[in-house]
């Protein structure tokens, strides 16, 4: 017999869907007043999140910055934490293509969870805490399994999940083409530039 | 349970509003036939297909989980569709045909399966399919090619990245042709020349690459065909006999069960979501699951491995983020089934050149996954301008052990959703372990700087629902049609027996042109 249940039989409607990605910016409460903005400028104006805890959120951005450097500005956290609140067929994170299993906030919650308790046990500080030169064999580790003690989704997933959301916005946004020198050339221009 | 039924009966429901889905509606409603589609993702349209690797996620299955194990686990979430256009919607338009030694696998060499027809029979179709959607090549460079009418169209535009890789395959004495793409090289029948941007995988919206919402969408549309979408359908419902299918039933995308009668059914949702449909329903007589008295429903799912072959180019700039998702150019030299010899036994493809995006699965960044932080920065540096790339298709033979079934998770209307298990057999994995260390010796023989291979992945997803001769040994007739279901017929790369080391969507189109036609002629006799 079925012991989960996965559906949602009252799906998204594609036209509310369309109009929250309206300008292709996420909605976001900043001083109380939900108000559409980029990640970055969520991030930069101190909007606060929706899915994530604050501590989550700070651990996300460290993780992501390590992994992908700018990723911090550009707001990694507001944006997993946008996506993670939008219906799971409209979310864009990439977590989508590694065949996770939905719901991705617990996904992002458990990993979070799992590489702060390895930073303690292995390097005896929270990540966020960590130098660069500390983080770095923690993380070399994460996407061959051999990290330990590790008790969360498989770390390569987690790794590759998050450090492809902190690429997204670094290296995916016709801004961040333009600054490598890569023509963007849309036939349709994304409805936003994170 | 109660539910409600769809307004009116129609000749035919299909399942699915992807490639074989459109085909088969659009061949129907031209003939007369009233048509109602039900699909359980969105209504896309052109306007949709903003140009973004991050935005491209929308394009991909939205629905039920999909569970995915197995030794060599199958990349459901990057390869699967949404909404209207399937898989085909993102698909990256590289549209090889079969070779005639993948028909005839298990007569030829005891391993594998044999198709119930040969590719004599695929022939006129492949022929009839790419001058209606237009096809781009060069049949006559292409050495391997089975006989076949020559492209409608020339050859895409190459670029850098393509003549830096070529120059290593020529250096060994190996040849290289454009690939045959279903993107237009020139302006056809309205739709407007590629423009080489490498956005196909996020959607074609100006309509060069053949996706649905440019080929048989329309047509169907044109003919009266009616779609339905938000529409989950959840199982057969049997009719006065076991024999025969009453229609289907759906849960619509307000939460109501509703159901849909015809006289024909045609599942075309998808080679994961036809077997999943099939298994969970089990009502009336069809205890195993409707058309299962095989037991093989599910059984012989199959996908290509993907050897990726990376190269530094420094003295140039290999244009890598201009062309198509695709290819530019191939490579078929190794496509004799124990041709790579060591243990391997499947074909080889190699595609060249495909677009690489700065971000996304298969972008830039992603070819060196185990980079990051500083090292990363830099790499990324180097490679956006720099770095060249290329796929070997390998063969994943069929395996009776690969399946699709039904996983303990919950789905629409009391079903079970999918799950999907697949390993590769040994000789299939020995084809990508090949693959790869061939392309190191080729890209260094082109002279690439640090070249290496990245892990192996999967992409395609055929057999699930085979065809056959024998009801105790396959699922359907050649035509699609259900040994045990009189009415139902199944479409789409699920048939297929074997998988070749060929991009499936060609041989979908042609094979659902055969079937469409043949149901029709059926019906109308």
């Amino acid at each position: 017999m079925p012991t989960h249940t996965s559906f949602d039989a009252h799906g998204p409607d594609r036209r509310a869907l369309l109009k929250s990605a309206a300008l292709g910016l996420f909605a976001y409460t900043v001083a109380g007043i939900e108000t559409l903005l980029s990640p970055a400028q969520a991030r930069a104006q101190g909007a606060r999140f929706t899915v994530l805890s604050d501590a989550d959120a700070a651990l996300l951005e460290a993780f992501g910055e390590a992994l992908v450097p700018g990723a911090r500005a550009a707001g990694i956290a507001h944006f997993v934490d946008a996506n993670l609140a939008r219906p799971h067929a409209a979310s864009l994170l990439t977590v989508r293509y590694l065949d996770v299993l939905p719901p991705h906030d617990a996904f992002y919650r458990a990993g979070l969870a799992a590489l702060d308790a390895a930073s303690q046990a292995l390097r005896g500080a929270a990540f966020a805490q960590l130098s660069p030169a500390a983080a770095k064999p923690l993380i070399a580790a994460m996407l061959p399994g051999t990290i330990s003690p590790w008790h969360g989704p498989p770390p390569a997933l987690f790794y590759l999940a998050v450090r492809s959301d902190a690429a997204d916005l670094v290296y995916g946004t016709p801004a961040a083409y333009a600054r490598m020198k890569v023509p963007y050339m849309a036939h349709i221009e994304p409805p936003a530039d994170w | 349970m109660a539910s409600q039924q769809a307004s009116g009966r129609t000749d035919a429901v299909i399942v699915g509003a992807g490639a074989a889905g459109n085909l088969f509606a659009a061949v129907l409603a031209e003939a007369g036939k009233s048509v109602l589609v039900l699909d359980p993702g969105p209504d896309w349209t052109a306007s949709d297909l903003y140009s973004s690797s991050i935005w491209s996620r929308r394009l991909r299955w939205g629905g039920p989980a999909i569970e995915s194990t197995g030794a060599h686990a199958f990349g459901a979430g990057f390869n699967t569709g949404w909404g209207t256009g399937g898989a085909a919607l993102h698909h990256y338009g590289t549209w090889p045909r079969l070779m005639p030694s993948d028909f005839t696998m298990k007569s030829d060499f005891g391993k594998g399966l044999d198709w119930p027809i040969g590719y004599d029979d695929l022939r006129p179709y492949y022929d009839r399919v790419q001058d209606d959607v237009g096809v781009s090549g060069d049949a006559a460079a292409e050495i391997w090619r089975p006989a076949g009418a020559p492209y409608p169209l020339p050859p895409l535009v190459q670029f850098a990245q393509a003549r830096l890789l070529a120059k290593g395959f020529h250096a060994l004495g190996m040849k290289t042709a454009p690939s045959p793409m279903a993107i237009l090289s020139q302006d056809y029948k309205g739709r407007p020349a590629c423009l080489y941007d490498g956005w196909c995988d996020a959607g074609c919206p100006i309509g060069a690459l053949a996706n649905p919402l440019v080929t048989y969408h329309p047509r169907a549309i044109a003919a009266g065909a009616r779609f339905v979408h938000g529409a989950h359908v959840t199982r057969l419902l049997p009719g006065k006999t076991a024999r025969l299918a009453s229609g289907v039933e759906y849960v619509d995308s307000t939460g109501t069960t509703r159901t849909a009668l015809a006289d024909m059914v045609i599942l075309a949702a998808s080679t994961i979501s036809n077997p999943a449909i099939l298994l969970n329903s089990t009502g009336g007589d069809w205890h195993g699951g409707a058309g299962n008295s095989s037991g093989l429903v599910g059984r012989y799912f199959m996908t290509h491995s993907i050897a990726s072959v990376y190269g530094f180019f420094d003295d140039e700039e290999t244009e890598n983020y201009l062309g198509v998702t695709g290819a530019q150019a191939t490579n078929m030299d190794h496509y004799g089934k124990q041709s790579l010899g060591g243990g391997a036994f499947g074909s080889l493809q190699w595609q060249l050149a495909p677009t690489m995006k700065p971000n996304d699965l298969l972008g830039v960044a992603m070819a060196r996954a185990d980079m990051f932080g500083a090292d990363l920065t830099a790499f990324m540096a180097r490679a956006v301008h720099h770095l060249a790339v290329m796929f070997g298709f390998g063969e994943g033979l069929p395996v009776l052990e690969n399946r699709v079934e039904l996983a303990d998770r919950s789905g629409p209307g009391g079903t079970r959703t999918p799950r999907v298990v697949h390993s590769f057999a040994p000789e299939s994995v020995k084809v990508s372990e090949m693959a790869a260390q061939l392309g190191l010796k080729i890209i260094t023989a082109g002279g690439a700087a640090a070249p290496w291979s990245g892990p192996m992945a999967t992409a395609h997803m055929m057999g699930g629902t085979i065809m056959g001769t024998d009801p105790r040994t396959s699922v359907t007739d050649s035509f699609g049609y259900s040994h045990d279901i009189g009415n139902l017929v199944i479409a789409g790369p699920g048939l297929f027996p074997t998988a070749g080391a060929m991009n499936p969507n060609f041989t979908n189109h042609a094979v659902t042109l055969r079937s469409a036609e043949h149901a029709l002629a059926r019906w109308l006799s």
